[in-house]
């Protein structure tokens, strides 16, 4: 009873905390055009919507809650598979909204000082904030289809609202990718999800799974999903929204965005597609393939980048790929999926936690609270060597899939891991580089909600070992033999980033063709073909348009015609009238002749 | 037990109030709203005892001989009842919608006596037993929505009045032809009895089939199937009652439910599955979902984009009715709920812009939503449900389709569905941007059209209330479809009486 209660509350409280904003005005009447001191909208009570998920995520035993009434049927439950999910998820959102809480304090100050656009477009982060986040929890709870396809659809459409936040050009810019992006993954998860629950007639993702496995095109159905859900997942080609989205959003938003609302892709898959069954092998190569041009491709195009949180979200690109790769050895090699469902856990809780920490970094280099500074940038480095694999949580993370990987063969595919892992580095110092460069001096107190809730992250995402529950398995540290093996993808990518440095320090020479790629790659090319498709269509139309209305105007004159000949029957009438007489004399005649005759 | 009253009353709550309004004097407002307020209130009450009966496993009949072998013939089984429910519930609140949107203009008595008139006629075709009746009030309706769409009176409704009155009488006609054949082939075809033609054997197949073809294009007219969709947007000069009203229970919902009709309960899904009918259906209304959202698109005005989405979505009835088997009938029936209650709200809202802001056009609704939050909201939420997000209803009606289309053998329609889902995306989302995004004359750009100030809220409560009542009521519809009585469960308890032999 108590779980299931927990469990409801989990979805409720985020909601609820959104409405109150929105009730309070309501209840003092026209707050909204009225000049003069407003509410505070992000206080404390709002910071604690994830509470209640991490209560339960620590909750001993597993919980269940059906509800006959809800869509057709909700069945939401926590269980091993769902836990360590739930609990990064929720202690990132959690750290995040802390976070928000500092790092919009000015237009915090504005609105309560009665500036009505910061009012209302605090109003709007405040209201869609929980609702994203409940979105997110629901997606991870879920075990009913609808209820799934539900969260997915609320993160994914209230998220749109938080990127926007700034309202400017760039920002519309970003939402417009990213709501086109999750829109068209919106309509391939569906598609995906009609077909093959409806040849499996089932409502469950359990019985999802094994109906996909066993049925006649469940490779086609699988291939469906994992594209609608790989736009979220950031996979190459569909990625194009998220170096578009991350940089114009505000900061703690783009670190939820890209630390767990990436993974809710992840989710779809591992929820949705029949992994460690046999009969995905084919899709499985191209996902590898796949994810290893991502996880490439996207460090050497981020590599180039100027703005740090583009950088990191093509960084996030390219670990998504590495995991997508994970995905596609389960898909190849079945047997091996229960010890790659383990690594990928651990991968995704690591750099959801470490994404997170780097983009709260952003934030804090930006307003550094008071601290030593090499404390500072240590502390800002921690994160993201641990990234690149160097130490801690990302250490054990590489060691872990690779022990598995090398176990069953695939040395191949680990070194072009490990050659990721380089482009990872370069990132890194890219990011790092650029944040340095654009560093602030205005120093704000270190017991500020902005520096707890970075240093907060910073702790838990370097110890995700030591806390995150994957179900009675533990990360194993890798032995010291094989940490040369492990760390050079790092020390070369340290090397080739520090020779590139003093490159590009040496000659004065600006880099005008690197400049030119900007963030967003693909999209600008997906952009202007469909203009040119969206012109050729307009063109067709018009064509058929005029042919219609020519058929129109002939219709028309037919039709006049036909008009203009009934009324001139009238005209007949005077001769009508005037032959009656002799028709009548002439039918006597007639008829007299007939009956002299007979 | 027989309870002949009870259809008869309901018919009658509307029926008999048309001359009282006509004998009203024009002024009379209060006694006029009372009036259409209370039989409006009395019949969901009836409806309401009806299916609470039905559930109970009675039976309700009323016939009587008009010439020797053609009977009139009121029975209530739950397919019409549905109907009936929708249209009973969507007259009370587009009743107080329209109070408030014709406040002060003139010839009130008019409107309301036809308005009446023309939910009296969509009571009876609901009601309607045998194709007789049916013909009867559909003709009905045809001839009493006419004053409704020229209201205004001015030289465009009028032309738009001739389009439509053009349209619908030679489809009327068409259905005649129809139903006559039909008639003189079998005598008195009453709804239910599906034997009758099945029983014909395979050298009537031919002329069935030719009959189908010439009823289901009678009934294409008024269900604005592509090509006979013409006279649907050029009667978006009617007042936004009238148009909510039209697109949501009474014209169109009539065509989709007679075809409904004539499938299932003159047919028989067996039969019409026999004759391969099915298929065409089906591309029918593939053809007139993607049509109308191609066309919808195009539209730089809100009102002609919504009607073009009312092509679109109305087929979604035929899709759902074209899929053989339980899900597909029960995608088709809710659906047919389900767009009646989301598109109601969207017209509701339509109205209240035009009404509190004179906005016609898409672009001027720049940052509305800061302006009217309620009606905003309450067009996200009919938005939302048009492309088929959960929770809001249009979801389930999306969920039982793509289900029937895998039943039914035709995974292809699912393909239709992701299209028109991305289409209805494409036309509905750039509005919302608009209305929750975009700065506009609330946040000092630019200036609203024309703004009055019609009431305590964003605007009058009469106009407000029933559009926030019909959000709330399409999204419980889709959160609460598993709850007994919701849409989704009357759909399967007609679903189960259709397939159970």
């Amino acid at each position: 009873m108590m779980p299931s209660l927990l469990l409801a509350v989990t979805l409720l409280w985020p909601l609820m905390l959104g409405l109150r904003n929105v009730l309070r005005l309501v209840m003092q009447g026209g707050a909204l055009s009225r000049p003069g001191p407003r509410p505070e909208l992000l206080d404390y009570w709002w910071v604690c919507a994830p509470v209640p998920a991490l209560l339960l995520s620590l909750w001993p035993g597993e919980a269940q809650l059906l509800m006959e009434g809800w869509l057709l049927g909700g069945q939401w439950q926590l269980d091993d598979g769902r836990r360590p999910w739930l609990l990064f998820s929720a202690l990132l959102w959690a750290l995040a909204g802390l976070y928000a809480r500092g790092y919009l304090i000015v237009e915090q100050q504005a609105a309560e000082a009665g500036d009505g656009d910061a009012f209302r477009r605090l109003l709007g982060f405040a209201l869609l904030w929980p609702l994203t986040l409940a979105g997110n929890l629901l997606l991870i709870v879920a075990e009913d289809i609808p209820s799934f396809y539900l969260g997915f659809a609320l993160m994914t459409f209230a998220a749109y609202g938080l990127v926007v936040h700034a309202g400017n050009r760039d920002s519309h810019l970003g939402g417009r990718a990213y709501l086109i992006m999750a829109v068209l993954g919106e309509g391939l998860i569906l598609g995906g999800l009609l077909w093959s629950a409806g040849t499996a007639q089932v409502l469950t993702l359990t019985e999802l799974r094994a109906g996909i496995a066993t049925a006649e095109q469940g490779a086609w159905m699988a291939t469906l999903l994992w594209l609608g859900f790989g736009v979220k997942a950031g996979v190459i080609g569909l990625h194009v929204w998220l170096p578009l989205a991350h940089p114009v959003a505000p900061t703690p938003a783009s670190a939820v965005l890209s630390g767990v609302m990436i993974k809710a892709g992840l989710i779809g898959w591992l929820s949705t597609l029949p992994l460690g069954a046999a009969g995905l092998e084919t899709l499985g190569r191209l996902v590898i393939a796949l994810g290893l041009a991502g996880a490439l491709g996207a460090a050497l195009y981020g590599a180039i980048q100027r703005h740090p949180k583009a950088v990191l979200a093509y960084s996030s690109v390219s670990q998504m790929g590495m995991i997508t790769t994970l995905v596609g050895v389960g898909m190849v090699s079945p047997p091996l999926w229960p010890g790659l469902l383990v690594a990928i856990t651990l991968f995704a809780a690591h750099h959801g936690l470490t994404k997170g920490a780097l983009f709260l970094g952003v934030g804090i280099s930006e307003h550094p609270p008071r601290l030593p500074g090499w404390l500072l940038w240590l502390l800002l480095w921690l994160p993201a060597l641990s990234l690149a694999g160097a130490m801690t949580s990302g250490l054990a993370t590489k060691w872990t899939f690779k022990e598995l990987l090398y176990d069953a063969g695939h040395g191949t595919l680990v070194a072009w891991l490990s050659v990721a892992a380089v482009g990872t580095t370069l990132l890194m110092s890219r990011a790092l580089w650029r944040q340095w460069q654009e560093r602030g001096s205005y120093r704000i107190p270190l017991h500020a909600p902005m520096p707890l809730a970075w240093l907060t992250c910073v702790v838990a995402a370097l110890s995700v070992p030591l806390w995150v529950p994957l179900a009675g398995e533990h990360p194993n540290w890798p032995p010291l033999t094989e940490w040369p093996g492990l760390l050079w993808p790092v020390s070369l990518g340290v090397v080739v980033a520090a020779l590139v440095l003093l490159a590009a320090l040496r000659s004065q020479r600006k880099w005008r063709r690197a400049q030119r790629l900007m963030p967003g790659d693909l999209w600008w090319w997906y952009a202007q073909s469909s203009n040119r498709l969206l012109r050729l269509l307009h063109v067709l139309g018009n064509a058929g348009e005029s042919r219609g209305s020519r058929l129109r105007g002939r219709l028309q004159t037919w039709e006049t015609r036909a008009t203009a000949a009934i009324s001139e029957l009238p005209r007949f009438e005077r001769s009508f009238r005037r032959l009656a007489v002799p028709l009548m004399v002439g039918v006597a005649v007639l008829l007299l002749v007939g009956l002299w005759l007979g | 037990m027989s309870q002949a009253w009870l259809p008869l009353a309901t018919l009658a709550t509307s029926l008999l109030v048309v001359p009282l309004i006509f004998a009203l004097p024009e002024r009379a407002w209060r006694m006029r709203t009372a009036l259409n307020l209370s039989a409006a209130l009395l019949k969901v009450v009836l409806v309401a005892l009806m299916v609470w009966g039905l559930y109970q496993g009675e039976s309700y009949r009323f016939s009587f001989t008009v010439v020797q072998g053609v009977t009139f013939l009121f029975q209530v089984d739950a397919l019409g009842l549905m109907f009936a429910g929708l249209s009973s519930l969507l007259w009370l609140a587009t009743t107080v919608y329209a109070i408030g949107y014709l406040e002060d203009s003139p010839n009130r008595k008019r409107f309301f006596g036809f308005f009446s008139l023309c939910v009296a006629s969509t009571i009876g075709i609901a009601l309607a037993g045998n194709l007789f009746t049916f013909l009867l009030f559909y003709e009905l309706l045809t001839l009493s929505t006419y004053p409704l769409v020229v209201h205004r009176g001015h030289a465009k409704a009028l032309d738009a009045g001739t389009t439509y009155l053009r349209y619908t009488l030679t489809g009327g006609l068409v259905v005649l032809l129809g139903v006559v054949a039909l008639h003189v082939m079998v005598g008195d075809v009453t709804f239910g009895e599906r034997e009758m033609l099945a029983d014909l054997g395979p050298e009537a197949h031919g002329l069935l089939t030719v009959l189908f073809l010439i009823l289901l294009l009678g009934l294409g007219v008024k269900a604005a199937l592509v090509p006979l969709h013409g006279w649907l947007p050029r009667a978006m000069v009617a007042p936004a009652p009238v148009s909510a009203l039209l697109h949501a229970v009474a014209v169109v919902k009539a065509g989709a439910f007679g075809i409904v009709r004539l499938v299932y309960d003159v047919y028989g899904i067996g039969l019409t599955y026999q004759l391969g009918l099915l298929t065409l259906l089906a591309v029918i209304a593939t053809v007139t979902i993607l049509y109308g959202s191609m066309r919808a698109l195009a539209q730089q005005e809100l009102k002609p984009r919504l009607a073009f989405s009312t092509v679109s979505q109305v087929s979604y009835i035929v899709l759902g009715i074209s899929l053989f088997g339980p899900f597909g009938t029960i995608a088709g029936l809710v659906h047919l709920m389900h767009q009646g209650l989301m598109k109601v709200t969207l017209f509701y809202c339509a109205g209240n812009y035009a009404e509190e802001l004179g906005i016609h056009r898409i672009d001027q609704l720049d940052g509305a939503g800061r302006r009217m939050p309620l009606t905003s909201i309450a067009f996200t939420v009919g938005a939302l449900g048009m492309i088929g997000l959960p929770p809001v209803a249009g979801f389930i009606s999306k969920w039982y389709l793509g289900m029937g289309a895998v039943q039914a053998n035709m995974p292809w329609v699912i393909l239709v569905l992701v299209a028109s889902s991305l289409l209805n995306a494409a036309y509905f989302l750039p509005i919302l941007y608009r209305l929750w995004f975009r700065p506009g004359p609330a946040h000092g750009v630019g200036e609203w059209p024309q703004e009055r100030r019609l009431g305590r809220f964003e605007t009058s409560g009469w106009l407000l209330w029933p559009t926030v009542s019909t959000a709330v009521l399409s999204i419980l519809a889709g959160l609460l479809a598993g709850l007994p009585f919701s849409p989704l469960d009357l759909a399967s308890f007609v679903t189960a009486e259709e397939y159970t032999p």
